[in-house]
């Protein structure tokens, strides 16, 4: 079953460093993702969006408030709740091979059910194209490729929540686009609920259920929008959608903290 | 192919500069320009060489002090892996032991021999401690350095994996730094033969350290000579096995 993940008034300060004043990543943000739901959010370079990601993961904690997991607090990396990293080439292990790196999280489970779990994983990385690559080593494989293994990995570690970290912004447009389409199949294969953050407004919209917008510093909640866009979606016809263009106007206008009316007069 | 050839042709340019002082030096010894009993020509060496190889009188001695660098180096590596793991994971043993390896590190090691003697006696556990000393500090320190730079994405992707601390350390952090703890394993190599050797010629019984002063104390300095050869070699295949073993271990290494 996939889970709810929430913000529950989250307010995240680093503390400054000598005569440096703290600093205040984010301001009582209170944001959820129902289960099986697709999230997105989307705020300029640099206001944190990472570190809100981080906070759901347990691998920093709020300064106030709490991320809700199920009702429950979240303080550690809770179980089930998988990180894809945008840097994936230092999230892959080096020293193992593409189908031992997708091992990877199911190795504490008993010695009899290796065979079983070996043959999931391969299914895995068929899922996401890699079939025939199981013996190489990453750094044999493009960008894309890589990526591919760590979305592979976190299947196997049977995700009820994802956290999308940028994912896809490492790639070129083309593998891009291929990547998106192979996460909304995933991702409607396996209900879990995704949380995307993002820079790209037309990749949130593509994406997901619902955009947040986040707006400057200290970094806080603009707006969230309905995406209402039908599925499953289709990287041409959706993005030539009427809806999709006035949604990436708008949030696009929002982003750039001007105003709709202004920028269509303009 | 050119590449091969170029890597080949590179190789024998390096070999102009030795054979030129070989040549230099055997003719200067046959022209009598120098004293034969103090330096004999390298023909003459080589003869000695043939001679211990051929009776087998090479074995004893090579073996004894291949065991001591073995045993020395292995047991350099396992204490300085451990304790470099241990202190760069830990702040409180990094607290505890940071200080300690700060004032023993920097003691040039022989300045150590004459304690060892008093504690430990003229024999072998005083060798054995004397090149483990030695040999352990670069192993920890790039250890540690190496563990310290782990990428964050590394050890927060085996976070979010619930993965215990015990198995983060085995099966992340240790194959991750291996290319900084080799590293350090290659400074110590050599600095575990000199040691050897020198611990051999203070406190030894045998061993080719102990044979090469023993020789020359009897005036036999062409077989001094041919031992130094055999030492040169053995430097020379332990770098080579190094660099093979390295190859192996770190495939990935400047590629990720």
């Amino acid at each position: 079953m996939s889970q709810r993940l929430g913000f529950d008034r989250v307010t995240k300060v680093f503390e400054g460093s000598g005569n440096d004043a703290d600093f205040v990543a984010f301001d009582d943000i209170t944001l959820e993702a129902a289960p099986s739901e697709f999230l997105a959010v989307v705020g300029p370079s640099g206001c944190g969006k990472s570190t809100l990601l981080r906070m759901a993961a347990g691998l920093t904690d709020p300064t106030r408030g709490k991320v809700v997991l199920d009702g429950k607090p979240v303080r550690e990396p809770p179980p089930g709740v998988i990180y894809l990293f945008q840097q994936y080439a230092k999230s892959l292990f080096a020293w193992r091979t593409v189908i031992d790196n997708v091992m990877f999280p199911v190795e504490g489970a008993p010695r009899a059910r290796r065979g079983e779990l070996r043959a999931q994983c391969r299914d895995y990385l068929r899922q996401v194209g890699l079939d025939g690559f199981e013996d190489k080593y990453p750094w044999q494989l493009s960008g894309g490729m890589q990526q591919r293994v760590a979305i592979a990995r976190a299947l196997a570690a049977d995700p009820q929540v994802l956290l999308l970290d940028e994912p896809f912004s490492a790639v070129d447009a083309l593998t891009r686009m291929e990547l998106q389409t192979l996460m909304l199949q995933l991702w409607e294969r396996r209900k879990f609920t995704a949380i995307l953050v993002t820079h790209d407004v037309e990749e949130a919209i593509f994406l997901a259920d619902r955009v947040a917008v986040l707006g400057a510093r200290p970094t806080s909640l603009k707006e969230v929008i309905d995406v209402g866009l039908p599925r499953p979606r289709d990287q041409l016809t959706t993005r030539e959608d009427p809806r999709f263009l006035k949604l990436r106007h708008h949030i696009t206008a929002s982003l750039l903290a001007r105003n709709d009316g202004h920028v269509a007069s303009a | 192919m050119s590449r091969r050839r170029e890597r080949l042709g590179l190789g024998l340019l390096g070999l102009v500069s030795p054979v030129l002082v070989l040549c230099i030096w055997e003719f200067a010894s046959r022209l009598g320009w120098t004293n034969p009993v103090l330096l004999p020509s390298p023909s003459q060496i080589t003869a000695a060489l043939f001679a211990l190889m051929t009776s087998g009188a090479i074995a004893g001695p090579l073996a004894h002090t291949a065991g001591l660098f073995v045993a020395g180096y292995v047991l350099a590596v396992l204490i300085g892996v451990g304790i470099g793991i241990a202190m760069a994971t830990s702040e409180t043993l990094y607290g505890l032991l940071e200080p300690l390896v700060e004032i023993v590190r920097p003691i040039p090691k022989p300045a150590l021999v004459p304690v060892l003697f008093l504690f430990l006696g003229i024999g072998k556990a005083t060798m054995l401690t004397l090149v483990v000393l030695a040999a352990v500090f670069p192993v920890l320190i790039s250890t540690f350095q190496g563990v310290r730079g782990l990428d964050p994405v590394l050890l927060e992707t085996a976070r979010t994996f619930q993965v215990s601390r015990a198995r983060t350390i085995v099966s992340i952090i240790l194959p991750a730094s291996l290319p900084m703890i080799l590293a350090g394993m290659r400074v110590s190599l050599g600095l575990a033969l000199v040691i050897v050797i020198l611990a051999e010629m203070l406190a030894g019984e045998d061993g080719i350290g102990f044979r090469i002063l023993d020789l020359e104390r009897s005036f036999q300095v062409r077989d001094m000579f041919a031992w130094i050869v055999v030492l040169v070699a053995m430097g020379g295949a332990l770098t080579k096995l190094f660099d093979i073993a390295e190859r192996g271990l770190v495939p990935w290494r400047g590629r990720s």
